[in-house]
């Protein structure tokens, strides 16, 4: 032991194996191969099993920044758990084996799963294997943002999310304002819903993973717009003294949606209104012409008694107060 | 030799093996951030200081637009604990965040506890302060101070599990004084009158569900049971003769009308995703049912005297909802996906009111109302998506829609059967849409998309009926430098008999952001939003004598929104962010409005509403230590209508700020 520790732990034929027997040397030869080859064979199938997974320990190994703050990451449940198959754990459950790309010392291409190379549809495809089944993304498929390219590492990231919960890469609003510059210009106007101020959040009322068709309007837009509990409009998961059922429903509202007659984002008008008065407003559709309304004859115009030149009746809501809708009259009166 | 020579060929693969297995860190969590405490690590953050605003001009307006008070707020607050490995005793990790706790009008909590595994409880709190200011009686907005608090609750049991229990609760509550407003005695002729409302409203909602994953299948069930109830009584408020011109006076007033209901329903889900196709199902019913009084007295004086006045209201409505949707994609090859959706969604609102009019002690009115409205929209949509190539995809789609509307509208008296007139309407919608996304070059991509669409016959005259929209978007991406462009339209066109409404909508934006370097960064973006929209209108106005009018409502806005915000920190000794938004509707370009009293100005003085509304803000970070830093602010909020309606202008400045000192690890 001593001489082997003295160069350099190499095995050196030394005095005291002058008087070995051959036969025991061949033992020894023997027996030293066959406890080199499993251990040859053991240490090759510990690294590549299963099409190779190589373990996130492994990738540790060269990227210690981004595991540091992995046991953080929602997805580092795979690896606590220790009961998942290596392609659902940790950093191989994302990027697939790791054999290859360790073979070739590093580098993206050699990534089975390199989300920036990849193309959107396959990012999807990637992050739905396990994200699919949830009922908040059973419209991913047909999503507006999909059919933008949109995708799941567009607002999200994994490894240096900013906000703790959902892995955004930015706060919320930021991210969305990134691409929607209009509705940024609206939330900058003087009345708004407050989603700069951090009390709502834009999914508060939009699904960014596609929404059900909507059941106001024609079904087909707003198209990211979410539901609230009843199938119903955003609106309502907030504006409850809305939501009725009334005897006398506003039935426009039902119909065609609150947007109606606001801008939910935000307006240059007192209670997001799409007019800066009233009366216009509601004149556009109370006018009695068409084939439209409940009836198909026209939405009914204002009585003959109102002088619109009174400013009394220049405010519509002054007496028609429930017009969202009321229990009590059918023109809104209480 | 030889036995050296195989030992080493045999090792070769073992040692290659092994070269890259080297774990480096002992600590999993830890740096950049956070201080380790046992097996948990904490990162945390506080910041404490004061918020004062100078107000000059119109409160109220300040107060609806922006809100910020003076006080001692915790202004934000972050703080998480993250077990290392995964294995908490009771948890793994904490979330909680805060904003503005201590009078600050727009509040929030947020927090997040979990235990890998076994639960997953989240809790979002947040309140808002609402003002709406009391015009006088033309604008007629009604005086708001109220507060409304959210809070919801929910609960994941075996979150990674196949089996996944699910618990939440949501509370909703507005309360404040308000002012609102009646007609009272002799309808059109008589008096407004301003009624004192004490607001009380409060929502909850219960829900119990799981998640259950089963042969490559996952089924969600959840029931819900929601609670609403309205208590807001009403009283007179001064003065007792009233807003208007009118003769009519009142003396005493008050009004009690709870609405309370119940709302309970359920949902089921049922999806799977394979190789070749996904597909998923929703159906959801939902069972509304509110329940209401309403007891009115009024006593004061009409055309013909003395009034006093009794109404009694009471009854119920319900609205049973019951939605369906049936989601199917199909992956024919790895560049193609279709998607076709078909949903189906029925209303029915069925209500009943029954009316009492006592004046001066006898029955003067008795009615039974009786209200149907149905609404059943089918609609059915196909998607394509092409990826032609790595840098080039296609997507087309095509909808349709169909909705039937029925109604009964009865009233009757207790004596009378109902006639129950039933009028049907149904319409129709097709529509295409088409779009394209191209990588250019690597960093610059296109975006268009298109949309067409027809509508047979729409519920309103603003309706889509002859629509286009046009949506393009040019953008460029490098690490440091995110860049965008485009221009969207929106044409609709609803021609009919007597009249005719259209609308055009087109919106320019560019914007630019620039990560320079970690101490430089440029935020800068512009908007243009058009919109002209032209309707017919058909009222009663004139002086002396009343007549029927018609005329055109046009409606111009020409808003032009910009944000700038530099941030840049000098030898990490300080750190300034200097930010601009301004929001200006240039209006239609005229330079002033006509004297009111005629009907041409009753129409000319409300087609454009030019304002501006501009904001600059500076926010300083100084560092005290590792640990600390020092913080302020100041943005001022200047609005200026152009005209004001009615002579009614709002504008107001306001110069805000804050000072405060952040701790945080």
């Amino acid at each position: 032991m001593q001489n082997r520790e003295a160069t350099g732990g190499r095995p050196q034929r030394g005095p005291q194996d002058e008087g070995v027997r051959p036969t025991r040397r061949s033992f020894l030869k023997v027996t030293w191969i066959l406890v080199l080859v499993p251990v040859a064979v053991f240490a090759q199938a510990t690294t590549t099993p299963n099409g190779g997974y190589v373990g996130s320990a492994v990738c540790k190994g060269c990227h210690p920044d981004v595991w540091m703050n992995f046991p953080k990451n929602p997805h580092f449940k795979s690896v606590a758990s220790g009961k998942e198959t290596p392609e659902n754990t940790g950093c191989e459950g994302c990027h697939g084996p790791g054999a290859a790309h360790v073979k070739a010392g590093g580098g993206k291409t050699s990534i089975p799963h390199a989300f920036s190379l990849m193309e959107p549809a396959q990012i999807i495809d990637d992050c739905l294997r396990c994200h699919a089944k949830d009922i908040s993304r059973a419209n991913i498929r047909r999503s507006v943002h999909t059919d933008a390219d949109v995708v799941c590492n567009t607002c999200h990231s994994i490894h240096k999310p900013q906000a703790p919960k959902f892995l955004l890469a930015k706060v919320q609003k930021d991210l969305c304002y990134q691409c929607h510059a209009t509705v940024r210009a609206q939330f900058d106007m003087p009345v708004k819903h407050r989603v700069n101020e951090g009390v709502i959040q834009c999914s508060d009322c939009h699904n960014p993973h596609g929404t059900f068709a909507a059941t106001w309007r024609m079904g087909v837009r707003p198209a990211m717009v979410d539901q609230a509990a009843g199938s119903e409009e955003a609106c309502i998961k907030c504006h409850q003294d809305k939501r009725g059922p009334f005897v006398f429903e506003h039935a426009v509202i039902r119909v065609e949606g609150c947007e109606t007659c606001h801008s939910p984002h935000g307006s240059m008008n007192s209670k997001l209104l799409r007019r800066p008065v009233v009366y216009t407003l509601c004149l556009e559709c109370h006018n009695g012409a068409g084939s439209v309304g409940l009836q198909s004859s026209g939405v009914p115009a204002q009585s003959g008694s109102h002088n619109m030149l009174n400013p009394q009746f220049q405010n519509c809501t002054l007496c028609h107060v429930r017009i969202h809708g009321s229990n009590a009259d059918a023109n809104f009166l209480r | 030799m030889r036995t050296l020579l195989v030992s080493f060929l045999l090792l070769l693969p073992a040692l290659r093996a092994q070269e890259t297995v080297a774990p480096t860190v002992n600590e999993q969590v830890g740096p950049p951030r956070g201080e380790n405490q046992g097996n948990y690590n904490i990162v945390q953050s506080w910041e404490l200081g004061y918020r004062y605003s100078l107000i000059g001009g119109d409160e109220g307006k300040y107060r609806s637009d922006v809100n910020y008070g003076n006080g001692v707020r915790l202004l934000s607050s972050y703080l998480t604990i993250n077990s290392k490995d995964g294995h908490g005793k009771l948890y793994d990790e904490i979330v909680l965040t805060t904003q503005g706790l201590g009078n600050d009008p727009y509040e929030s909590a947020t927090l997040r506890v979990q235990k890998n595994g076994l639960y997953r409880y989240d809790v979002q709190w947040r309140l808002n302060s609402y003002f709406n200011p009391g015009l006088d009686t033309a604008e007629g907005l009604h005086l708001e101070n109220t507060q409304q608090r959210w809070q919801d609750h929910d609960l994941v049991l075996f979150p990674q599990g196949k089996i996944r229990v699910k618990a939440g609760y949501s509370r909703n509550m507005e309360d404040g004084p308000a002012l609102t407003t009646t007609n009272l005695f002799e309808n059109e002729r008589g008096n407004i009158f301003t009624l004192f409302s004490n607001v009380k409203r409060e929502y909850n909602s219960y829900r119990v569900g799981a998640d259950l994953d089963f042969w490559g299948f996952r089924l969600s069930v959840l029931g819900r049971w929601e609670f609403y109830k309205e208590d807001t009584p009403y009283s007179l408020a001064p003065p007792s003769t009233g807003l208007t011109t009118g003769v009519t006076t009142l003396t005493s007033f008050y009004r009690a009308a709870p609405i309370h209901g119940e709302t309970p329903g359920f949902l089921m889900h049922l999806s799977t995703e394979k190789k070749k196709y996904a597909v998923n199902g929703r159906f959801a019913y939902t069972s509304g049912n509110h329940n209401f009084v309403m007891n009115e007295s009024a006593v004061g004086t009409g055309l013909a005297g003395a009034e006093n006045r009794l109404v009694i209201t009471y009854g119920d409505a319900k609205r049973p909802v019951t939605s369906a949707d049936l989601n199917i994609s199909y992956f024919p090859t790895d560049k193609v996906t279709i998607t076709n959706n078909t949903s189906v969604d029925d209303n029915r609102i069925v209500g009943n009111s029954y009316f009492e009019q006592f004046d001066l002690a006898s029955l003067t009115a008795t009615t039974l109302n009786f209200q149907y409205l149905g609404i059943r929209l089918v609609t059915n949509s196909t998607d394509a998506h092409y990826h032609l190539t790595k840098k080039v995809d296609f997507f087309t789609g095509y909808r349709y829609a169909n909705r039937e509307i029925k109604s009964i509208q009865s009233i009757t008296d207790p004596a009378t059967p109902f006639t129950n007139q039933l009028y049907t309407q149904s319409n129709s919608l097709y529509a295409g849409v088409a779009g394209l996304n191209w990588i250019i070059a690597a960093p610059l991509r296109l975006q268009l998309e298109t949309e067409i669409g027809r509508n047979d016959n729409p519920f309103t005259l603003v309706t889509h009926k002859n629509y286009h929209k046009i949506d393009g978007r040019l953008q460029y991406k490098r690490k440091s430098i995110f860049a965008t462009a485009g221009y969207k339209q929106t044409y609709n066109n609803d021609s009919i008999t007597l009249t005719s409404y259209s609308s055009h909508a087109r919106n320019y934006f560019a914007n630019f952001t620039w990560a320079a370097r970690d101490w430089l960064a440029l935020d800068a973006g512009y908007s243009k939003m058009h919109l002209d929209t032209l309707g017919g209108l058909t009222f009663f106005a004139g002086l002396p004598r009343v007549s029927l009018q018609t005329g055109q409502s046009l409606y111009i806005s020409n808003i032009h929104a910009a944000n700038l915000g530099l941030r840049f920190s000098i030898k990490k000794r300080a750190d300034l962010y200097l930010g601009y938004n301004i929001t200006l509707d240039a209006g239609d370009g005229r330079a002033g409005l006509m004297t009111p009293g005629t009907v041409a100005a009753l129409l000319y003085n409300v087609q454009t509403f030019p304002l501006n509304f501009e904001s600059p803000l500076m926010r300083l970070t100084i560092p005290i230590t590792k640990k600390i830093k020092w913080n302020a602010g100041y943005q001022y909020y200047g609005y200026h209508e152009e005209f004001g309606i009615n002579s009614i202008l709002q504008n107001y400045h306001a110069h805000t700020g804050y000072t405060s000192v952040l701790w945080a690890f």
